[in-house]
Order: structure tokens, then C-alpha cells, then sequence
């Protein structure tokens, strides 16, 4: 058991180490997917590139900004 | 699109190999070099097997609107990672990668073994340049994986870039005989990073059908957005951090000057 959560952790760590971009560009691949296969929300598949280009930003600050937020990061100059 | 997948795996393959180097060379200093080389080599073997073997594979028998999602997803992921690290070192949160005092601790941590140098292969020595090259390299070797998704010939193109950045630190290396600090590694990250997160969207966005303007000129659109986001970021870290130093030394002050009053 113990073996097999190193081996989860590491390539969870390999891959990405950092869970808000897990999060993030999962839930702007999920949004795409809706998109892409509901046929109620078929209008927005037009503005489907910027929904990802916004997504993959908003990540990015999401993370830069936890970052930001640490209390070590506070009292950096 | 070929020039861009040859950069960019060219850039990051820079980037790690500059890294394995530091390894290889304390371990061919104090050990030997025979134990070195032979670590590396068979290091750049396996990587070479995984490339060959994992590459041809998925590009072979997996669709290329799976593939060009699984890895747009992927690429995502690792191209916001290094994006993040390199934003992160830039605007002063994190400190810079610094090869020399890699190399100083890691000398110091093999000549603590007391070995005396020979010329015979040691196990450590080719343990400790296979592993460094192989940790190193494994990035290197998702990275060229990963552009399968432009198709069989990324992977060829990919892989260019990438022996083309060994070889050169490998000649580097060989001439200055010491860590190369010089090469501008966060800088390298920082392009690499931008770079992957770009072709992670424009692959991902193809996979749900996306029809990028402009085709694959679209992916130097992609990336001066994603530049010029990333500078936005580094500046604005910047300027709260210039912001938040004056106030936490005055409050420091503040409080220090308080325990005195209260003293009798």
C-alpha cells in the first residue's frame, strides 16, 4: 500500500506537483466537454478557444496567487 | 509548426542536460570519469528505449484526436508548471537555480565516502551519473513523447531538438570542465514553459474541435498572449512584493519599539 502511494505521489508529482493547475485545467477541460457534446449549450462551442485560453490564465494566477499568499511569501522582499 | 516542436524540445532538453551535467561531472571528479561516461551512456540508452519504444507505440495505435487531447491535457499541466517555477523565480519568490552550489554540495557528499579515485568502474560513480541523467532526462523524454500529437514526425523533430541540446552541453561541458552556470536556465524554463502551455492549448482546443484562426500561425499568437500574460504576472508580483516589504519591516518596528515602552 505504501508502496503504491509513492508511486501515485511521484507521478502525480512528475506530472504536475501542484493541485489548483490539476484542478483548474481539469474543470476548463470539463467545461470544453459540455460544450463540445450537450446540445444545449451547442451556441457556445463558437467561443469555445477563448473559453480554454481564459481558463489556461486563470489558472495560472490561481496558482501564482496561492503562491503569493503563503505567510513565507508575505515577509519577502 | 516543425521549427517550433525542434525549439522547443531543444530548449527543455537544454535545461535538464545542463542539470544532469552538474551530476556527471562530481561524479567523474570524484570518482572517475570511466564510471561517469559509462552511467551516462547507458542512462541515454534507456531514455532512447522509452522514446522508441512508448513513442512509436501510442503514435501507432492510439487515434490522434485522443492522443492530441491526452496530450494537450499533459502539456498543459507540465507547461504551466515550469511557467509557474520560472514567474515564481523571476519575481523574487523563489530563488534561482544555482548549478555551482548544487555542484559544491554534491562534491562534498561523494568525497564524504572517503573513496580514493581509480581507474576501474565503481558502481557508485556509474549509479550516481545513471540516475541524475535518467531523472533529468525522463522530462526530456515526456516532453518529446508528447509532441506525437503533431503527429509521427513530431516525435522525429522532437527528438533533433533534443540530441542536438545534448550534444552541444556534452561539447560544452567538455571544453569548460565545470558546472555551466552561465547557461540562463530560469530564462529557458521560462520560454519552455510558455512554449509547452501553448501547444497544450492549441492541441487540446483541436481535440473539441476548435478551429484556430490562422492555423498553425496561431500558435505564435498563442504564445506572445501567453508572454505577455506571464510579464504582466512577474511585474505585479514584483510590485506587491516591493509593497509588502516596507510595510512588514515598519510593523516589525513597530512592535519591537512597543516591547520597550512596556518594559519598566
Amino acid at each position: 500500500m505504501n508502496v503504491i502511494l509513492k508511486v501515485i505521489l511521484a507521478v502525480y508529482n512528475f506530472f504536475v506537483g501542484d493541485l489548483v493547475i490539476l484542478i483548474g485545467i481539469t474543470l476548463t477541460m470539463g467545461i470544453l466537454a459540455l460544450i463540445h457534446f450537450v446540445d444545449v449549450l451547442a451556441p457556445l462551442r463558437g467561443a469555445s478557444g477563448i473559453i480554454l485560453i481564459v481558463g489556461v490564465l486563470a489558472t495560472l494566477v490561481a496558482t501564482l496567487g496561492r503562491e503569493v499568499a503563503r505567510p513565507e511569501n508575505k515577509q519577502k522582499g | 509548426m516543425q521549427w517550433a516542436i525542434v525549439i522547443a524540445a531543444f530548449l527543455a532538453s537544454a535545461v535538464e542536460f545542463v542539470e544532469a551535467f552538474t551530476l556527471v561531472l562530481v561524479a567523474g571528479i570524484t570518482v572517475n570519469w570511466r564510471s561517469s561516461i559509462v552511467g551516462a551512456l547507458a542512462a541515454v540508452a534507456t531514455l532512447a528505449v522509452i522514446i522508441a519504444t512508448l513513442g512509436v507505440a501510442i503514435v501507432t495505435y492510439v487515434p490522434l484526436e485522443v492522443l492530441r487531447f491526452v496530450i494537450g491535457f499533459l502539456l498543459l499541466l507540465f507547461g504551466l508548471k515550469w511557467l509557474k517555477n520560472a514567474i515564481q523565480r523571476y519575481s523574487g519568490l523563489k530563488f534561482l537555480h544555482d548549478e555551482e552550489a548544487i555542484y559544491a554540495a554534491n562534491l562534498e557528499q561523494a568525497r564524504a565516502r572517503g573513496e580514493t579515485r581509480g581507474t576501474r568502474l565503481d558502481p557508485f560513480g556509474v549509479l550516481l551519473s545513471y540516475k541524475s541523467v535518467l531523472l533529468e532526462g525522463l522530462e526530456v523524454a515526456f516532453i518529446v513523447i508528447s509532441f506525437g500529437g503533431g503527429g509521427a514526425n513530431g516525435i522525429r523533430y522532437a527528438a533533433l531538438g533534443a540530441t542536438a541540446a545534448g550534444l552541444l552541453v556534452i561539447i560544452v561541458g567538455a571544453f569548460v570542465q565545470a558546472p555551466l552556470q552561465k547557461v540562463p536556465e530560469n530564462t529557458l524554463k521560462f520560454i519552455v514553459g510558455i512554449m509547452l502551455t501553448t501547444f497544450g492549448t492549441f492541441w487540446s482546443g483541436e481535440s473539441f474541435g476548435i478551429d484556430w484562426p490562422f492555423s498553425d500561425l496561431f500558435l505564435l499568437l498563442l504564445a506572445a498572449l501567453y508572454l505577455a500574460a506571464s510579464l504582466l504576472l512577474i511585474w505585479a508580483i514584483r510590485q506587491r512584493q516591493q509593497r509588502v516589504a516596507p510595510a512588514t519591516t515598519a510593523s516589525e518596528a513597530q512592535m519591537l519599539s512597543q516591547k520597550k515602552e512596556a518594559r519598566p
